[in-house]
């Protein structure tokens, strides 16, 4: 993509320059989630042993520091831990006793499933619906559309799930009330039907989550377009509304939306945390809910490190295709990597 | 998580109506008959999932049913002892050792027989293993022959009894890395499929020497609170657990089932007054008010339990009038009417506290009869228990300040202030932990620092015993003896202890789950103890 523009020494450079920064970014995560968590002041084996306290004694309770290699100081913890992730082992989950690299594999193959149906539902929904506000800005269909972006953007997540869900699963029946398959069903029995069934409704509410910024940013790009001397001009030349619209108004107002659902990963991910929890949905965001709940320091290391390589891609991939859409970019920006810099920093 | 925070008090006050709305809307139209389920299914959403998997020596089934596995003995639903993979124990003159003889129609599910040096491995694994069953008390396990164990302790252990309750029995060639997600065991089902954070599926195993259940297959659903509900109403489950403060709707088809348990909650006081004294990490211990005998009786006395109950756990608990209330091993006479304060007011006066300055607290020796009550503070029901009995004490001239703190904090503070704790198994062992002298100070155990002699003798010998009967006989002393000393309200009165709660669950109209077991402390899965008896009735 775009390599008339860029000689392969200036690709070596920017990737490299890129990774070199991803490799930065994963130490600094990894040494500070750490150290949050050591200094956290649950005690996982407290967690682990929650409402069994009464049963269970400091002998019982040895054991299992010894089990999990809690008895180690913590820098000595974190060197063996490095160590081991040096040879693409992540350690192994307290609490689902299984490597953390299953554990994430599993979780995020469902998981994917629901950010990404959601995270095309977002952006297709609140592209459509801003080009639409835009175009009939201080109209009726503006009014409507805004409100409904401010109400969503202000909406928890997991309240509008439970609406969902007791609306469309429980009141009309239409939509299950959990998980990712059907109730009682064995593996071998579970079609591809079955899985979008269970799928739909935390998609949409996942969707709801980045629908409205994607809105609010395409309806201004649009505003704006539709301002510009070049609209002013098509238009002198008796090109229709839907002629501008069209050639002139959608390729701008698309730059910023994509940036922008690309950037969104992070909080998509976040989303899927408590869409997952309503919905019983077996994926990333309820391990991670289980992995806090129980201070389990290999699993929650594992899916920081492996959040931030999903959110710093997202990113990478936003700055690219921006720059594809939007001329203006690539001119501007000498190469990726400035480039890249200023839209980590409008994003954070 | 940080668009929930974002949004004001007013839009969670609209959404909370909103919300209410539906379900009250929801839950006025019939629901589409019930999902057809075949009458040999059975759908339950109780809760329960093990997350690291279904190993009996890393503490799974220690509640309710191991399903997949089974134990060497079992309760009754009157929490009496029973043999179910044991024909026979015995436990020898000096309490060591304990001699098992199995039957020998047993098979694990992959068709080999289940034999002593299977039961001798459980044991020896789950000692060695950092789970959460505590065998740390064996020495070792041997098969003696072939339908033949012993058990040899490490000290006598009455209670050891409850791990050849809890034990679900593992074969020893198959038990490896992959076990807890492919259990096998000698159980009334058979593992069919786990998936985690969803369910897990089971079928009836045939070959189950014991009563077979009544379903062929057994599906369990690890639903949230909300999900729970909203599977309950929507037909898709036979049982749900859920917790009293959702059990407020009628759900077509289904009733609620109110179960006893000795999940309870309690108030603990320091037993000791503060002398500067401070425990290994230097935590403070003692209170010069809690460790008056007067204060601690008249707190027993002024506060209302049914009143508790109806108010705060709207009618789904009763009184509580010690750590065991109901199990074979509780002391009646232990127990006190309660809600008497003039009686309260009675104790005070004759230990010397008065209100001398009129403000309604009374003192002794420029004392103020004032003390702390911690609970943790995400906890409703602590809460409003704890806001509750400072409300009735005060009349009687005892100024309760009552504070909700991490448990961080009430870790901090907990030999030092009043704690409002929540206790309950099936197992003595905690009554032991919660009285002894020898636990003062460790984990949460005897946060009081509560010591006499009389009562520690009785707990040592009750856990020294090797006759059940006799260890029980001890038990009971412990709570009160014949001469009325013992920890509890009518002696040293060492906790106030507040309810019971009962344990929630809608039940289809046609599943008869019969006489459930005083539940421990956990709601949910302790229901599966009886499950092999359940029963379509329609």
């Amino acid at each position: 993509m775009a390599l008339d523009l860029l000689s392969p020494v200036r690709v070596i450079s920017a990737v490299g320059g890129r990774v070199l920064r991803l490799a930065l970014l994963l130490a600094t995560v990894a040494v500070a989630s750490f150290v949050l968590m050591v200094n956290s002041p649950v005690d996982p084996v407290s967690a682990y042993v929650g409402a069994d306290v009464a049963v269970i004694g400091p002998e019982q309770r040895a054991l299992i520091a010894e089990r999990w290699g809690l008895d180690d100081p913590p820098l000595e913890r974190f060197g063996a831990w490095l160590g081991n992730l040096l040879q693409g082992d992540l350690g192994h989950s307290l609490t689902f006793n299984q490597p953390v690299t299953e554990v994430i594999a599993q979780r995020f193959l469902t998981s994917l499933a629901l950010m990404s149906a959601a995270w095309l539902l977002s952006g297709l929904i609140g592209f459509a619906l801003g080009v639409l506000a835009g175009v009939q800005r201080g109209r009726a269909a503006d009014r409507v559309v805004t409100w409904w972006a401010y109400t969503l953007a202000s909406a928890p997540t997991f309240w509008v799930g439970l609406l969902l869900l007791y609306v469309f699963s429980v009141r009309l029946g239409w939509t299950p009330v959990c998980c990712a398959v059907p109730v009682g069903v064995t593996a071998d029995e579970v079609g591809l039907l079955d899985r979008i069934h269970h799928l739909l409704l935390p998609a949409v509410t996942l969707s709801i989550v980045g629908v409205a910024p994607v809105v609010l940013h395409t309806r201004h790009a649009v505003v704006e377009a539709l301002e510009s001397d070049y609209v002013a001009f098509a238009r002198a030349q008796g090109e229709s509304t839907a002629g501008v619209v069209l050639h002139r108004v959608l390729r701008n107002a698309a730059a910023p939306a994509l940036l922008l659902q690309f950037s969104s990963w992070g909080e998509l991910f976040g989303g899927s945390v408590l869409a997952e929890q309503v919905f019983s949905y077996p994926g990333l965001g309820a391990a991670t809910t289980a992995a806090a709940l129980g201070q389990d320091v290999p699993l929650l290391l594992g899916i920081a490190l492996f959040t931030t390589v999903f959110v710093f891609v997202g990113n990478a991939i936003g700055d690219l295709v921006h720059a594809q859409v939007d001329p203006r970019i690539r001119r501007v920006g000498a190469s990726w990597r400035s480039r890249g810099r200023a839209t980590a920093e409008e994003v954070a | 998580m940080a668009r929930g925070a974002r949004s004001s008090p007013r839009w969670a006050a609209l959404a909370a109506a909103a919300a209410m709305a539906v379900v009250v809307a929801g839950c006025g139209t019939p629901t589409p008959a019930p999902a057809a389920a075949p009458p040999d299914e059975l759908r339950l959403a109780i809760g329960g999932e093990s997350e690291e998997g279904y190993d009996p020596t890393l503490g799974w089934g220690r509640y309710g049913s191991p399903l997949f596995q089974s134990t060497l003995l079992t309760r009754d639903a009157d929490l009496n002892v029973v043999p179910d993979l044991a024909t026979n124990y015995s436990v020898s003159e000096d309490g060591l050792v304990w001699t098992v003889d199995i039957r020998t129609d047993a098979r694990f599910t992959d068709g080999t027989p289940v034999t002593a040096r299977d039961v001798a491995y459980t044991f020896s694994t789950a000692a060695r293993s950092g789970g959460l069953t505590d065998v740390t008390a064996l020495q070792e396990a041997v098969a003696v022959d072939d339908d033949t164990v012993e058990l040899r302790l490490t000290a006598p252990q009455s209670t050891f009894v409850n791990r050849l309750v809890s034990l679900g029995i593992v074969p020893e060639h198959a038990h490896g890395p992959d076990y807890a997600r492919n259990p096998i065991g000698s159980g009334p089902f058979r593992f069919v499929q786990w998936d985690p954070g969803q369910q897990l599926i089971v079928e009836r195993n045939d070959d189950y020497y014991g009563q077979l259940p009544a379903f062929r297959r057994v599906v369990f659903l690890f639903t949230d609170e909300d999900a729970t509900v909203a599977a309950a109403t929507a037909g898709q489950v036979d049982v749900a657990a859920v917790p009293s403060s959702l059990a407020t709707a009628t759900i077509p088809g289904m009733r609620l089932e109110a179960v006893t348990s000795v999940d309870n909650r309690g108030i603990s006081f320091p037993t000791v007054p503060d002398t500067g004294r401070t425990d290994a990490d230097g935590r403070p211990i003692g209170n010069d008010v809690t460790s008056d005998l007067a204060i601690r009786q008249a707190v027993n006395w002024a506060v209302d339990r049914q009143a508790l109950v109806d108010g705060v756990l709207a009618g789904y608990g009763s009184p509580a009038t010690g750590p065991v209330d109901g199990l074979p091993w509780y002391e009646p006479a232990s127990a006190i009417p309660g809600n008497d304060p003039a009686r309260a007011a009675s104790i005070l006066d004759a230990a010397g506290w008065v209100d001398s300055d009129g403000d309604g607290v009374r003192e002794r020796n420029g004392v103020r009869a004032a003390f702390t009550l911690l609970y943790r503070a995400e906890d409703s029901l602590r809460q409003g228990l704890a806001l509750a009995v400072a409300d009735m004490v005060r009349p009687v001239g005892i100024d309760i300040t009552v504070s909700g703190v991490s448990w961080d904090a009430i870790t901090n503070r907990l030999h030092a202030d009043a704690v409002v704790f929540g206790w309950g198994s099936h197992d003595p062992t905690e009554m032991y932990n919660l009285y002894s002298s020898r636990q003062a100070g460790i984990e949460f155990w005897n946060p009081g620092y509560y010591s006499n002699p009389t009562v520690d003798a009785h707990l040592d010998a009750a856990m020294a015993a090797t006759d059940p009967e006799v260890a029980n006989r001890h038990w009971r002393a412990a709570q009160a003896d014949e001469n009325g000393v013992g920890f509890g309200p009518a002696g040293d009165a060492a906790w106030a202890w507040l309810v019971n709660l009962q344990h929630t669950y809608y039940v289809d109209e046609c599943l008869d789950i019969g006489r459930p077991q005083i539940e421990p402390h956990g709601h949910g899965w302790p229901i599966t103890a009886g499950i092999t008896g359940w029963r379509w009735t329609c």
